[in-house]
C-alpha cells in the first residue's frame, strides 16, 4: 500500500495508485467487472441513450422547437400527434425536452472537456509535479474561489459577465461576418460553461494533483528521470495515463451536478435563452419562476414532469454509474 | 418604479413583465421590479386593480354589520423604505400609506379624486396661487401628540432637506415657493408655508397649477412627529408615529410586517386588529388555499380551475376590473431597422393578439389597440388600432427599407430575465414575426439591474416586459410622458412635432373636451406610427378573497385600503 | 501538524481579503448601477450622480475597498444599499439564523431516517431489503427539488391540510415541516450510505474478535473503527449543514417563502446589493475554510496514514 501524503484530497481514490501505467488489458478487466452490475450497466445504458437522444434531436424531433400552434395550446399526450403533449404556446414537449437534452450534452461535455479536463488536468499536472511556488498559486486561488457558495457563485458569474460575453460575440459577428454565434446559442454555453468553471476545474485539479504527487516519487519515474526523460513526457507518458481512472470516477460523479446547476442557471434566466429550449427554462417557464409550480403540478402534470424526469434520470444514473466505477477502479475502496 | 410626473396630476407606475408573465398575471411581477425574487408574491400591482368592487364584489351585505377584531393577512415584498418622505415605488408605498397621512387622500372613485384627509377643507386662493388648508378638530398622533398646521411646516421642510436625501421632494413640493431653495442647501425654510394658526396653513406656489393638490396625496406630503423623527435618528421608522388608520407593530425584515389599529385615527377607527403582510413569499395559491393568507390573485396556471363552478374555490372568485395599465413592446426609433415606420406597423399587423389573449392567457389580458385604458379619463373608443393582418404586414414589410433579410440588421429584443417570467409573450410574438413576416429576431433576457441602465442609457433596440400603470386619473402622463420627444422616459426616443404641439396645447386647455381631443389626436398619431407594439390593458383581472373578508375594496390607485375591511368569522 | 494548522489559520485572513476584493471586482464590473436601480424610472443623470456620491460609488476601487477592510477590521461591514439606513450585520444575521435552523432541522429529520435505516439494510445484506432500501434512498437522493418541493406543498398542505405550505416563523413551528423533509431527504440518502458501509465494515471485521482474544486492550484495537464510525456522520452532517446555509438551500427558501440567508444573497446579487453580498460571501468563506480545516484533522484521526504537509 502506498502512501497518499496529499493533504487536501481525501477519499478512497487515493489508496489506488497504481504502480506502472496500466495497460489495455487492465481496461477490459474493468470493463468486464463493470458489466457485472446490473444497475450500473443499465444506467450507463440510459444515459447513453438521453444522451443520443439529445445528439440526435434534429433528427428525431417531430416538430420546429419554436414552432408555436394557438390552436392546440396545453394539449395533453396523443398519440401520433404530440405525443407529450404541448405546452401554453402548442410547442410540441417532446420536441423541446430532446432539444433541451441537447443543451444538457452541450454543456456536460464542453464544461467537462475545459474545465474538468483541459484546466483541472493540467493545472493538477503542473502543480503536483512542480510544486514550489506554482503549486502554491494554484492552490491559493482554488481555495478562493472554492470557498464561495457554490450555487450562487454560478449565478452570480452568469448575471454579472453575460451582457459583456454576448456583446463581445455580437461585435465579432459583425466585423467578421460570421453568423449564429448567438442565435445558436453557443454564447449561452460559452456563459454557461464559464459560470461553471469554479464548479468543475478545482475538484479535479486537486485530485490530479495528489496523484502526482505521490507518483513523482513513484519508482518508475525516478528511473525515467534518472534516464534523462523529459518533463513533458514523464508527465503525458509516465504520469498522465495513471491519474485516468480517478479522473474517470470523479468526472462521473461531477456531471450530475453540473446538468443540475445548467437547470438552475437557465431556470433563473441566466441560462439558455429562448426559444432555445433547456430543460431548465422548461421547468422555469412552466412554473413561472417556481410560483406556479404547484398549480401545475396538479393541473398540467406532464408539462413539469416531463423535463422533471430527463433531470432526475440523468442525475441517478450518473451517480450509480460513478458508484460503479469507483468500486472497479479502485477495487480496494469500500 | 412609481414616478409622478411634474406637470400634471397623474403618475404612472412603471411595472415589470406585468401580463406577459408565464403565469399570466401580475403575481409575478412586484410592483417594485427591482425587488425581484423570483417567487409568486400578490403585490400591491397584483391585489390592488381595477377601479371599485362594483357589481362583482364579494357580497358586503351582512346582518350582524361589521365587527370589531381579526387578522387580515396577505403576501406583499420587502419595502425598500417605511419613511414616506423617501417613498417612489409601489411596494413601499402600498404600506407606508395605511400608516402615514396627509393633507388630502385619493377616492376610490375616480370621478371625484381628492377627498380632505387630515384637512376638513381648503381653499384655492390668489387666482390658484395660494392654497389654505383647514385641519381637522382635535387631530392626534398615534402617541397621542396633536398634529398642528406647524407639524406640516416641518414635515415639507424636512422632506426637501438635502439629509433626508429624498429624491422625490423636488417633484412633489417643488411648486411651493422656497422648496427649491431648501433641496439646493440653501435654506432651511420656505417662504410659501405659512403656520397661520395651530390649524391653519396656508401653501404659496410659484404658478397656478392645477394639478398641485393632486402631489399633495403622494407619501412625500405626509406629515411626521418632528419628536419622533429627531429622536430616533435614520432608523426612526422601524418605530414611527404616524396618522393613519394603523400603526406598525413590527417589522422583521423579508419576514413580515404586522400593522395593528391607531386608536388615535382621526376617523372611524381599524375593524381590523392587524394587518399581516408576509414578505418572506411562496407558493401563493397554496397558501391561501391553505388559509394561510385571505386574499390572491389568479395566476393563468390556476385559471382552469378557479373558473370551474363545481369547485369549491370558485366561490371565493372575485372579477376585478382591469387596471390602468398597459403593456408593450417598445421600440427604439433611433436605431435600424426600427426609424421606419413601414417597418414598425408591420411588425404590429402580423401579431394577433385577440388569439394570444383567448389562447395563452385565457383572456385574464385584454388586447390593447390604444394607449389609454378602457374606463380611464380620455379613453376613447375611436382610436383606430393596428390590428391583425398577415397580408397588410406582409405587404408593409416589403414597402420597408428592411424588407430584405439579407440587409436587415439584427433584432435583439430584450426582456428583463429575473423576477417575472417574460418568456411566454415575448415567445410566441417572436414566432409570429418569424411565421408571418419570416422576420428572426433574438431574444435577450437580462437581469432588472441590467435592463433598466440599458433602457435609461437607450441602448435597448426593442424590449418588452414592462408596462405603464396610471395612479391619478389623467391621460397626460401616457401621452405626455410617454412619447413627448423631450421627456425622460420616451426611452424610444419617439418625436413628431404634431404630438408635441397637441400635449403642449393639452397642458394649458381649459376645456376638458378639448384637452381630452388634443390627447385622443396625439394617440391616434402615436399608434398610427407604430411607435409602440401595445399588448394588452389590465393585467389582472381575477382574484380570491376568502369568504370571510369583507368590505375589500379594489382599486387601482393606491388608497388606504384596509381600514374599512372586516373578519366575518 | 500544529503547524500545518497554524499555517491555515493565518491564511484564512489573506483568503478573506482576497475573496472581499473578489466581490468588489464583480461589483465594478457588472453592468447595472445601485443608485440607479433605487432610482427606478426617476434616474436623470443628475439624480444618479448625485446619489452615486452619496453612496460612495464615485470613489475609485482601491478607494472603496480598503475603506471597507478598515470597517470591516472594526466590525462594521457597512450599509445596505437597497435597503435605506440598514446594517448589512442586521441584516444578514437574523437571515442566517433562519437558514441555520432550517438546515438543523432537516438534518434531524435526515439523520432519523438515515441512520436507522443504513444500519437495517446492512442487517439485511444478502436479502432484496438491501438493495431496495439502496436504490430507492439513491432515487430520492436524484429527486429535484423542482419536484419535491410542489409535490410535499400539494400534498401534505393543499390537499391534508396538515402542515402550512409556506413561511416562516422558527424551528419549532409546523412550517418548518416541509422545507426540512425537502432538504431532508436527499441527506437521509447520504446517511443511509455511511451508515450501511460502517456497519458491514464492524460486521466485518472478524479480526478484532482474534485481536481481542490476544489480549490487546479493547480501545487500541478499536480505536480507527470507532473513530471513524463516530466521525464520518459527524464531518458529513457538518459538511452537510453548511453547504445548505450558504448556497444549498436556495430553491427551497424560495418555494417556502422562508426569509433565509441564500435568499437575500440571491436578492443581493440581482440588486446589485454588493454590501450585503460581500458580508455573505466572507462568512461564508470564514465557515468554508474553518470547517475544511476541521475535516482535514478529523480525517487524519480517522486514517493516521494520512499526513497534514
Amino acid at each position: 500500500m502506498t502512501q497518499a501524503t496529499s493533504s487536501t484530497q481525501q477519499g478512497p481514490q487515493e489508496q489506488s495508485v497504481a504502480e506502472l501505467p496500466p495497460n489495455l488489458g487492465h481496461w477490459r478487466q474493468v470493463w468486464a467487472r463493470f458489466r457485472r452490475r446490473k444497475l450500473a450497466f443499465a444506467s450507463l445504458m440510459i444515459v447513453l441513450f438521453i444522451y443520443l437522444l439529445g445528439i440526435f434531436a434534429p433528427v428525431i424531433q417531430t416538430h420546429d422547437y419554436q414552432d408555436t400552434n394557438l390552436a392546440k395550446t396545453q394539449q395533453g399526450p396523443e398519440w401520433g400527434g404530440n405525443w407529450l403533449g404541448t405546452d401554453r404556446l402548442g410547442r410540441d414537449i417532446y420536441t423541446r425536452v430532446v432539444w433541451g437534452i441537447q443543451t444538457t450534452v452541450i454543456i456536460t461535455i464542453t464544461t467537462f472537456i475545459t474545465g474538468s479536463l483541459f484546466l483541472g488536468v493540467t493545472m493538477g499536472l503542473v502543480a503536483g509535479y512542480f510544486r514550489g511556488w506554482i503549486d502554491a498559486i494554484i492552490m491559493r486561488i482554488g481555495e478562493v474561489i472554492s470557498a464561495f457558495p457554490d450555487i450562487l457563485l454560478i449565478i452570480l458569474l452568469a448575471a454579472t459577465l453575460r451582457p459583456r460575453i454576448v456583446q463581445l460575440a455580437r461585435d465579432i459577428e459583425d466585423s467578421t461576418g460570421i453568423t449564429g454565434l448567438v442565435s445558436s446559442g453557443i454564447v449561452d454555453y460559452v456563459v454557461i460553461g464559464i459560470a461553471l468553471l469554479p464548479l468543475s476545474w478545482f475538484g479535479m485539479m486537486r485530485l490530479v494533483r495528489g496523484q502526482v504527487l505521490a507518483l513523482r516519487e513513484a519508482e518508475y519515474v525516478e528511473a525515467a528521470r534518472a534516464m534523462g526523460t523529459s518533463t513533458p513526457r514523464i508527465l503525458f507518458r509516465h504520469i498522465l495515463p495513471n491519474v485516468v481512472s480517478p479522473v474517470i470516477v470523479s468526472v462521473s460523479f461531477g456531471i450530475g451536478a453540473i446538468a443540475l446547476s445548467e437547470v438552475i442557471l437557465s431556470f433563473f434566466g441566466l441560462g439558455v435563452q429562448p426559444p432555445r429550449p433547456s430543460l431548465g427554462v422548461m421547468i422555469g417557464e412552466v412554473t413561472a419562476r417556481g410560483g406556479a409550480s404547484v398549480s401545475v403540478l396538479r393541473d398540467h402534470p406532464e408539462q413539469l414532469l416531463t423535463p422533471i424526469i430527463v433531470v432526475w434520470l440523468l442525475i441517478f444514473c450518473w451517480n450509480i454509474v460513478g458508484d460503479a466505477m469507483n468500486d472497479v477502479l479502485n477495487p480496494r475502496a469500500r | 418604479m412609481r414616478r409622478i410626473v411634474i406637470g400634471m396630476a397623474l403618475s404612472l407606475v412603471l411595472v415589470a413583465a406585468v401580463a406577459c408573465s408565464g403565469d399570466g398575471s401580475a403575481t409575478e411581477a412586484p410592483a417594485l421590479p427591482t425587488s425581484t425574487p423570483p417567487v409568486a408574491r400578490v403585490t400591491q400591482a397584483a391585489i390592488a386593480p381595477g377601479l371599485q368592487d362594483k357589481e362583482d364584489a364579494p357580497p358586503v351585505a351582512s346582518e350582524s354589520g361589521p365587527a370589531t377584531g381579526g387578522v387580515f393577512n396577505t403576501l406583499w415584498s420587502d419595502p425598500p423604505t417605511m419613511d414616506p418622505h423617501l417613498v417612489t415605488d409601489g411596494t413601499s408605498y402600498g404600506i407606508v400609506i395605511e400608516i402615514f397621512s396627509g393633507l388630502v387622500r385619493l377616492g376610490a372613485d375616480t370621478s371625484n379624486p381628492f377627498e380632505p384627509d387630515l384637512a376638513e377643507s381648503w381653499s384655492v386662493l390668489e387666482g390658484g396661487t395660494v392654497y389654505e388648508f383647514k385641519l381637522r378638530n382635535d387631530l392626534k398622533f398615534s402617541n397621542g401628540d396633536p398634529v398642528t398646521a406647524q407639524d406640516f411646516k416641518w414635515s415639507f421642510e424636512r422632506a426637501a432637506h438635502p439629509d433626508t436625501a429624498s429624491t422625490v421632494a423636488e417633484e412633489f413640493l417643488g411648486d411651493i415657493v422656497g422648496i427649491q431653495d431648501i433641496v439646493d442647501g440653501n435654506a432651511s425654510s420656505a417662504s410659501g408655508i405659512e403656520v397661520v394658526d395651530e390649524r391653519t396653513l396656508r401653501l404659496t406656489i410659484d404658478a397656478p397649477k392645477a394639478y398641485f393638490i393632486a402631489k399633495l396625496t403622494y407619501p412625500t406630503a405626509f406629515v411626521l412627529n418632528k419628536n419622533n423623527v429627531e429622536s430616533l435618528g435614520r432608523n426612526w421608522s422601524d418605530e414611527p408615529v404616524s396618522t393613519g388608520p394603523f400603526i406598525l407593530k413590527e417589522y422583521r425584515i423579508g419576514q413580515r410586517i404586522r400593522l395593528a389599529r391607531n386608536d388615535n385615527f382621526w376617523d372611524r377607527t381599524a375593524y381590523l386588529d392587524e394587518v399581516v403582510f408576509n414578505l418572506a413569499g411562496g407558493v401563493s395559491m397554496a397558501m391561501y388555499e391553505n388559509d394561510e393568507i385571505d386574499i390572491t390573485s389568479v395566476g393563468l396556471a390556476d385559471l382552469e380551475r378557479v373558473q370551474d363552478p363545481t369547485e369549491e374555490i370558485n366561490k371565493d372568485l372575485v372579477e376585478v376590473p382591469p387596471n390602468f395599465a398597459v403593456s408593450y413592446v417598445g421600440f427604439n426609433m433611433n436605431e435600424a431597422p426600427f426609424d421606419d415606420a413601414n417597418f414598425r406597423q408591420a411588425l404590429n399587423h402580423a401579431v394577433d393578439k385577440q388569439l394570444i389573449a383567448d389562447q395563452v392567457f385565457s383572456n385574464l389580458v385584454k388586447p390593447a389597440y390604444g394607449i389609454i385604458p378602457p374606463g380611464f379619463p380620455g379613453f376613447s373608443a375611436e382610436i383606430k388600432g393596428l390590428e391583425f393582418d398577415a397580408q397588410l404586414a406582409k405587404d408593409l414589410l416589403a414597402q420597408s427599407a428592411y424588407a430584405d433579410p439579407a440587409t436587415r440588421p439584427r433584432i435583439i429584443l430584450t426582456v428583463p430575465g429575473t423576477g417575472g417570467s417574460p418568456g411566454l409573450t415575448t415567445e410566441v410574438i417572436a414566432d409570429m414575426w418569424r411565421q408571418n413576416l419570416g422576420i428572426e429576431i433574438e431574444i435577450q433576457q437580462v437581469e432588472w439591474a441590467t435592463y433598466i441602465q440599458d433602457l435609461h442609457r437607450g441602448r435597448l433596440q426593442a424590449w418588452s416586459g414592462l408596462s405603464w400603470q396610471a395612479d391619478y386619473p389623467d391621460p397626460q402622463t401616457f401621452i405626455d410622458v410617454l412619447f413627448r420627444s423631450t421627456s425622460a422616459i420616451n426611452y424610444g426616443g419617439y418625436a413628431n412635432d404634431q404630438v408635441d404641439q397637441y400635449v403642449v396645447d393639452a397642458q394649458t386647455e381649459q376645456d376638458a373636451t378639448k384637452r381630452v381631443e388634443y390627447y385622443n389626436n396625439a394617440e391616434q398619431i402615436v399608434i398610427s406610427d407604430a411607435a409602440w407594439l401595445p399588448l394588452w390593458w389590465g393585467v389582472d383581472s381575477k382574484a380570491l378573497v376568502k369568504p370571510w373578508v369583507k368590505d375589500y375594496q379594489f382599486s387601482s390607485l393606491t388608497i388606504a385600503k384596509f381600514k374599512d375591511v372586516w373578519i366575518d368569522k | 501538524m500544529l503547524a500545518y494548522i497554524l499555517r491555515r489559520l493565518l491564511w484564512t485572513p489573506v483568503l478573506l481579503l482576497l475573496a472581499a476584493f473578489f466581490v468588489f471586482f464583480m461589483g465594478s464590473v457588472a453592468p447595472g448601477d445601485p443608485a440607479e436601480l433605487r432610482l427606478g424610472n426617476r434616474a436623470t443623470p443628475e439624480n444618479i450622480e448625485k446619489l452615486r456620491e452619496q453612496m460612495g460609488l464615485n470613489d475609485p476601487l482601491h478607494m472603496r475597498y480598503i475603506r471597507f477592510i478598515g470597517n470591516a477590521l472594526q466590525g462594521d461591514l457597512g450599509e445596505s444599499y437597497v435597503f435605506q439606513g440598514k446594517k448589512v450585520t442586521a441584516l444578514i444575521g437574523p437571515r442566517l439564523l433562519v437558514s441555520l435552523q432550517l438546515n438543523i432541522a432537516a438534518m434531524l429529520i435526515a439523520l432519523t431516517v438515515g441512520l436507522p435505516l443504513g444500519f437495517y439494510a446492512a442487517k439485511r445484506q444478502g436479502t432484496k431489503t438491501d438493495p431496495a432500501i439502496v436504490i430507492s434512498m439513491l432515487i430520492l437522493y436524484a429527486m429535484p427539488v423542482f419536484f419535491t418541493a410542489p409535490f410535499l406543498i400539494l400534498f401534505f398542505a393543499v390537499k391534508l391540510h396538515w402542515v402550512p405550505a409556506a413561511g416562516w416563523s422558527g424551528m419549532f413551528s409546523t412550517q418548518v415541516i416541509l422545507p426540512a423533509l425537502t432538504i431532508g431527504i436527499p441527506g437521509a440518502a447520504i446517511f443511509v450510505r455511511h451508515m450501511r458501509a460502517s456497519t458491514l465494515e464492524v460486521i466485518g471485521q472478524e479480526y478484532i474478535r482474534t485481536a481481542h482474544a490476544k489480549g490487546m486492550s479493547g480501545f487500541v484495537v478499536n480505536y480507527r473503527h470507532v473513530a471513524r464510525n463516530a466521525l464520518l456522520p459527524i464531518l458529513t452532517l457538518l459538511g452537510f449543514t453548511l453547504a445548505g446555509v450558504f448556497g444549498g438551500s436556495l430553491i427551497v427558501e424560495l418555494i417556502y417563502g422562508i426569509p433565509g440567508v441564500s435568499r437575500l444573497s440571491l436578492d443581493a446579487i440581482f440588486q446589485r446589493d454588493f454590501p450585503v453580498l460581500t458580508a455573505f460571501v466572507l462568512l461564508g468563506s470564514l465557515m468554508l475554510v474553518l470547517a475544511n480545516l476541521v475535516i482535514d484533522i478529523a480525517y487524519t484521526i480517522v486514517d493516521p496514514r494520512i499526513r497534514l504537509q
